[in-house]
């Protein structure tokens, strides 16, 4: 238990609460001497006692003017979630629907389904820490991994405005990465969750680094592609040899690229949204594994208890002036 | 007896003291928090990361500061004044509109990640690189009209490419519906850009010839004189070689101050936070909210003034 308090130059008062120590309080009579009364225990006790109330009352209302408080504390705890990253694509098209057509009032556009479900998703996932980035032709960084889900529902809920340019994922992929660079240490599973509808080339020099961070940071990936009516898929290969390579068909080779990592991956071809709905349950039942995390207890006002104290001494001290023996 | 005994209490000052004091604890305990109205702010920060916003013409602690630096050091001052209650979203603009990176949430409950957002807002975010202002502005205005209630757009003002003044920007559609302020960011003295290779090494400044000095866009504006080589097909614009000062960058205030003008902003020039807090915290934007306030100090202080009264060290009279 560590105490604190809000302001401590309200302390200061403190020298006042030494006033009792050279007065009791009590009324005084004149005498003309008190030599040849004899020391009496029993009312320098309760003269001590007077005085250590009067002490008491006036520290305890100090104290809680000051703002004492039970500092913010720590706690080890062991429970289900994971540190998550949406990286969620912006590009233009996914301002289109799956038909590849301007949505329509009937329709809703890829990017504000994708909004919908992955607002859902994080209502859901209590214990996660969960972050969120974009990316376009650069990457933007948009809320850090935090358990604030108010805020992450406010990154992910300002998705659906007009999208940006185009799709540059191996700087969406360093972005997403560069938040668990941040960490110093890791606890609980690190998922990347990679929201788009297409795909691009990654530059040999990124693919490097790409390689080398997810391993060191021991990354999950999950690919959540929805693919457009039309558009070639994860799994296809083309029908002209000559057009299976990286600029013809950025998707599978993506895919490749993702699976030849060596780190736990998993890709969802979702042509719908009940295809999207279901990889994100999929992957709420899969990421549950214990995490160690460490919870952060508020710090606890402790004022009330102070107040309480003080009206009890003041109470007592107002008894003891009751019965007070007046000449 | 025991009436007369009460009686000599109150001939006693020190009776008086710890009763009221008493008193004080119990009203205190009765009426522990009063509802006060007060004045919360929502809003949407829009920055402007094109290339000129790398501009050093800020001093922060006797250090040139590039005019990105300086207002996310604003922001960062801004948002950790705002009362709590209040709303705060951060917007970025480049090309020719603004994207949201998170839509307006409670400062006090996510200050740490509304902060961490502002220090990691980064030139090299710019999805595109133009810099189109009053399309920016008006495609910023229309997407949040819903979404938004107070936005604050910082800009220099500066234009890339220049823009013909036959074709401006029409706010009519917009104008009113949202308040807000265009703060002006910059000095007024033309100053270099820094240019950045694709590691973010500083390459030198930008160059005359590396940036277009006139819009050749459309149609030739209406009071341009054709003048050099002019050829209404070929050369709509005059044929001479254009040289001008687009490679440097300064704060373009009359320009700004007659956007804010056109869509019925207020405009200020950003100097420091304190003077923008003052532009930004006006009743017009403000929103009073009830908030309980702890009213239990008052009864506290009364009643240690009354027992620092009662207890007060004195010395007696002699007689």
């Amino acid at each position: 238990m560590n105490l604190a308090v809000d302001h401590p130059w309200v302390l200061l008062a403190l020298l006042m609460a030494l006033f009792p120590l050279w007065n009791n309080g009590v009324s005084q009579s004149d005498y003309p001497s008190i030599d040849i009364l004899p020391q009496d225990a029993l009312s320098t006790g309760i003269s001590v006692l007077i005085k250590l109330l009067a002490v008491a009352a006036m520290t305890s209302l100090i104290l809680a003017l000051a703002g004492l408080n039970r500092g913010e504390q720590y706690r080890e705890r062991i429970g289900y979630g994971a540190h998550i990253v949406l990286l969620l694509d912006r590009s233009k098209s996914m301002d289109y629907t799956y038909a590849g057509k301007a949505p329509d009032g009937r329709e809703e556009s890829k990017a504000s389904a994708a909004k919908r479900l992955l607002s859902e998703f994080i209502k859901r996932r209590q214990q996660d820490r969960i972050g969120v980035a974009g990316y376009s032709t650069s990457a933007l960084f948009m809320m850090p991994l935090t358990e604030n889900k108010q805020a992450v529902l406010a990154a992910v809920s300002a998705t659906d405005l007009s999208a940006l340019a185009y799709t540059n994922i191996s700087k969406g992929l360093a972005m997403g990465l560069s938040y668990f660079q941040q960490q110093r240490e890791q606890t609980g599973s690190r998922i990347i969750l990679l929201v788009s509808d297409g795909a691009a080339v990654i530059d040999p020099d990124s693919e490097a680094n790409i390689r080398r961070w997810v391993k060191q940071l021991n990354i999950r990936l999950y690919w959540i592609f929805m693919r457009s009516e039309n558009s070639p898929g994860l799994y296809e290969k083309p029908e002209d040899s000559r057009d299976d390579n990286a600029g013809a068909m950025p998707e599978r080779y993506l895919h490749l690229f993702f699976s030849s990592l060596g780190i736990p991956y998993k890709a969802y071809q979702a042509e719908n949204l009940d295809a999207v709905q279901q990889a994100i349950n999929d992957i709420n039942k899969l990421e549950n594994r214990p995490l160690h995390y460490v919870e952060k207890i508020p710090k606890q006002d402790l004022s009330t208890q102070c107040y309480l104290l003080a009206t009890v001494f003041i109470a007592l001290l107002w008894g003891f002036k009751l019965i007070e023996a007046r000449p | 007896m025991f009436r007369q005994h009460l009686l000599k209490n109150l001939k006693d000052y020190r009776f008086y003291g710890l009763s009221l004091a008493l008193l004080a604890m119990l009203a205190l305990f009765i009426k522990p928090q009063i509802i006060k109205r007060q004045a919360v702010y929502d809003f949407t920060l829009i920055v402007d990361i094109t290339r000129s916003m790398n501009a050093r013409d800020y001093q922060v602690n006797d250090e040139a500061a590039s005019r990105l630096q300086f207002v996310k050091r604003v922001l960062h001052d801004v948002v950790l004044q705002l009362p709590c209650q209040s709303k705060v979203g951060i917007g970025l603009f480049t090309e020719r509109k603004s994207t949201l990176l998170f839509e307006p949430i409670e400062v006090c409950s996510a200050y740490a990640e509304i902060d961490s957002v502002i220090e990691n807002i980064d030139w090299r975010m710019a999805w595109a690189a133009d810099s189109r202002i009053s399309k920016g502005l008006l495609s910023t205005l229309t997407q949040l009209q819903d979404r938004a209630n107070q936005v604050v757009f910082f800009t220099d003002g500066h234009e890339a490419p220049p823009v013909n003044p036959r074709y401006k920007t029409d706010f009519s559609d917009v104008k009113g519906k949202l308040k807000g302020v265009l703060v002006g960011v910059g000095g007024l003295q033309n100053v270099p850009i820094p240019k950045y290779d694709n590691r973010g090494q500083q390459q030198g400044f930008y160059q005359p010839e590396d940036v277009p000095h006139r819009s050749t866009f459309g149609l030739p504006p209406t009071s341009l004189q054709p003048w050099g080589a002019y050829h209404a097909r070929n050369a709509p614009f005059g044929g001479a070689k254009v040289v001008g000062n687009q490679h440097l960058t300064r704060l373009y205030e009359p320009y700004l101050q007659q956007l804010a003008k056109d869509i019925g902003w207020a405009y200020h020039r950003l100097e420091n936070s304190e003077q923008l807090k003052q532009a930004l915290f006006v009743p017009e934007f403000a929103r009073q909210q009830k908030v309980a306030s702890d009213n239990r100090i008052y009864f506290a202080v009364i009643a240690l003034v009354l027992l620092g009264w009662v207890y007060f060290p004195r010395r007696r009279a002699k007689p």
